[in-house]
């Protein structure tokens, strides 16, 4: 009896199963390339030319010199002071109101859902949402917070019409809106705690300080790093709010980097410039990240 | 794995030949609001006229210049219309994203449009300005205008409009010093950028000031603009608090509420401050041209254009579009629809001047035959935000207006150099 050689269906077949491993992911990794490596590698091209509306394909490389304009440009050295000051102080008081809030309702209130349900509502909410409604809050005339601190005797404030409490004003936001998922985070953490080197402390009269400071603080430093780095990348690439809230102004009290940056990409077309700065961005964001991560290890 | 490749391949055509199917006729860009909303039903009756398949993309203000110039600079031909502002045409037709009319014209016998246009409707849709070729036609016919309660400042000594800037301060100050911090004389666009820049420029032309010299560099460290910046922070001081963050909105309502006495705004405005359901104040707004300064008062143009993508695939059935959207009994339509027009006929039209939301038409006109346009550059977006900066800042009182200028001026003039 002849032997049926194998068809071509059989070999594809056969193929497939030997490179499963290569397969599988590679519509994972086509699209990745697609979103991210291309469009990063693409970012860097462009920082190196002057971006040419009329005919992109014919910009000229001009090294760098648009990097060279991060020294001499006071907006954007107005912006990157803006965003640094934003990320300090939110993420700053979101971690302190946050971990507060853990440690409260872990110690205190563990069984009364509804309230660390209520404490999660702001961060549920869609942040255009927040930002439309928080404005409305604000206005100096019609505003609900200035009729509040009038009724009660005090002096209404203009928030984000002025030009020294505008910057203020939105920190408020993200700290309405962000200590919820700082709290969520360190309540995770805290639920996974030993009990048994807290029991051993107990024994041997430690207060309620020391066993935060030798116990709590070092169990949770890993979830700490997290958080703040979570929240630091997501402050330093505000812009919903400013977008919706106060155009950046007044006078320039309230333009961040990356509003700044849709600017300069959006509105002037200075797309080259735009990509300079948003790689200066990254390089910040990568740097203090970084720093972070190797600073928690060494107190490890 | 055969009945797999046949799956896919029978499911890839599908989605082919549906999109193929899904394909407008014609795809239009339009902005948020009434001109977006009022070309969008005309497009409508076009479509159901016609049997084609019209595609409306609505955009906020900022959002629509983006994909228009993004799809400009990869010429994607994603759009075949956009319905665009004004200053923006510079950008646009100086980096070849607009198609150029006349060889359309020609194929219908005609030298351009027709004569019914106001002249400086038609003057913003060519390039160079007024003496070039058109580029676009005019379809919504925006020019500031100066809106003003008559009652109140006939109490505070101003029985008729306000000539000049100084009228209009003097009972402002007035209204604002009695109203108990409820109650002002002027209300301003101050919000950083576009918004402040509008608001002073009507001022600024009314002291005689130009933007750019005759080599085309900024002009702006003069006594006529010293002179328009004492004026305008001397309505600032008049108007209520928190103007830094001011725009079109906060503007409208405040007058809308009655809070405000006076203050210059676009012609859309109208419809809301004679509406019942949104307005204290209908019937008691009276409109007027704006006041003079040393030279006499000139609004700023903000006409809505249409113009054919330089990368469509459908220019022939989009130039038709524009001229049957802006013939005499569309434009007529368009304003029942909210638009101001751009045709004599249809300003002058007893059917719609007779009705009390048109009673402004003789005004607006005027403003439209007396207007500028703002500086016809094509770094106007980028000029516009550093003049915006520095504006704001001296309203914010953080910065003298002498101050101001000159940065302003220094800001600009690297711009243009670039």
């Amino acid at each position: 009896m002849r032997a049926t050689p194998p068809t071509q269906g059989l070999a594809v077949e056969r193929w497939a199963e030997n490179n499963l491993r290569w397969l599988l992911p590679a519509p994972t990794v086509l699209v990745l390339l697609a979103l991210t490596v291309f469009p990063t590698i693409y970012m860097v091209t462009v920082a190196f030319q002057a971006f040419n509306p009329a005919d992109p394909a014919a910009s000229a490389f001009v090294g760098l010199a648009n990097f060279g304009r991060l020294f001499t440009d006071d907006k954007f050295h107005n912006a990157l002071g803006n965003t640094l000051l934003f990320t300090a102080v939110s993420v700053s008081v979101e971690f302190g109101l946050g971990l507060g809030f853990a440690l409260l309702v872990d110690r205190y209130v563990q069984r009364l859902t509804f309230i660390k349900t209520v404490l999660l509502l702001p961060m549920m909410l869609p942040p255009i949402a927040v930002a439309i409604v928080w404005k409305l809050m604000y206005q100096p005339q019609f505003g609900v917070i200035n009729d509040l601190l009038i009724r009660l005797g005090l002096e209404p404030s203009l928030w984000v019409s002025g030009h020294g409490t505008a910057m203020l004003s939105l920190i408020v936001i993200d700290i309405w809106e962000w200590t919820p998922f700082v709290f969520l985070m360190c309540l995770a953490g805290l639920a996974g705690l030993p009990s048994e080197p807290y029991e051993a402390a107990e024994i041997d009269g430690a207060g309620a300080w020391q066993k935060f400071r030798d116990l709590t603080w070092p169990f949770l430093r890993p979830v700490v790093t997290i958080i703040i780095l979570l929240r630091m990348m997501d402050a330093v690439r505000l812009f919903d709010t400013v977008f919706i809230v106060t155009y950046g102004g007044p006078a320039g009290a309230t333009e961040t980097l990356s509003y700044y940056i849709y600017k300069v990409a959006f509105r002037f077309f200075d797309i080259g410039y735009a990509a300079a700065i948003s790689l200066f961005m990254l390089a910040l964001t990568v740097g203090f990240s970084t720093w972070l991560i190797k600073r928690m290890r060494l107190e490890d | 794995m055969n009945k797999l490749c046949k799956a896919l391949a029978v499911a890839a055509a599908t989605v082919s030949f549906a999109a193929a199917a899904a394909a407008a006729d014609l795809t239009i860009a339009v902005p948020n609001g009434s001109e977006g909303d009022g070309l969008r039903a005309a497009a409508a009756d076009y479509s159901a006229m016609k049997g084609i398949a019209i595609d409306i993309v609505q955009a906020p203000y900022a959002n629509l210049f983006e994909k228009a110039a993004n799809a400009g600079s990869t010429k994607s031909g994603a759009y075949d219309i956009v319905l665009m502002d004004d200053p923006w045409l510079p950008f646009f037709a100086e980096n070849g994203y607009l198609e150029p009319l006349g060889a359309y014209y020609q194929a219908i016998g005609t030298d351009g449009p027709d004569n019914d246009f106001l002249a400086k409707s038609l003057a913003v849709c060519r390039s160079p300005y007024a003496t070039g070729r058109y580029v676009c036609l005019p379809y919504v016919g925006n020019a500031q205008m100066f809106f003003y309660d008559p009652e109140q400042f006939a109490k505070n000594g101003l029985t008729q409009a306000p000539d000049t800037w100084d009228d209009v301060i003097a009972a402002g100050s007035k209204i604002t010093a009695g109203g108990n911090q409820q109650n002002f004389g002027y209300v301003m666009r101050a919000a950083e950028g576009n918004p402040v820049v509008a608001d002073f420029m009507p001022i600024f032309w009314s002291y005689g000031g130009e933007m750019f010299d005759a080599n085309r560099q900024p002009n702006l460290v003069t006594p006529e603009a010293r002179k328009a910046m004492e004026v305008f922070l001397k309505l600032k001081e008049i108007s209520p608090p928190g103007v830094e963050s001011f725009n079109a909105d906060e503007v409208g309502t405040f007058m809308a509420q009655g809070t405000a006495a006076s203050s210059i705004n676009w012609p859309n405005w109208v419809a809301t401050f004679e509406d019942p359901n949104q307005s204290r104040v209908v019937g008691k707004i009276a409109y007027s041209a704006i006041p003079a300064g040393t030279h006499a008062g000139s609004s700023e143009i903000g006409h809505w254009l249409m113009g054919i993508t330089a990368d469509s695939k459908n220019k022939q059935a989009a130039f038709d579009f524009m001229i049957w959207a802006t013939s005499p009994e569309q434009i007529k339509k368009s304003v029942t629809r909210g638009n101001p027009p751009v045709r004599f006929s249809a300003f002058t039209d007893p059917e719609l001047t007779s009705k009390p939301q048109f009673r402004h038409f003789p005004v607006l006109m005027e403003a439209i035959n007396f207007s500028t346009p703002r500086p016809r550059h094509p770094k106007w977006p980028e000029i516009e935000n550093a003049f915006g900066a520095e504006l704001s800042k001296a309203v914010a009182g953080q910065i003298s207006a002498d101050e101001a200028l000159q940065r302003a001026n220094d800001a600009i003039a690297k711009i243009v150099a670039r």
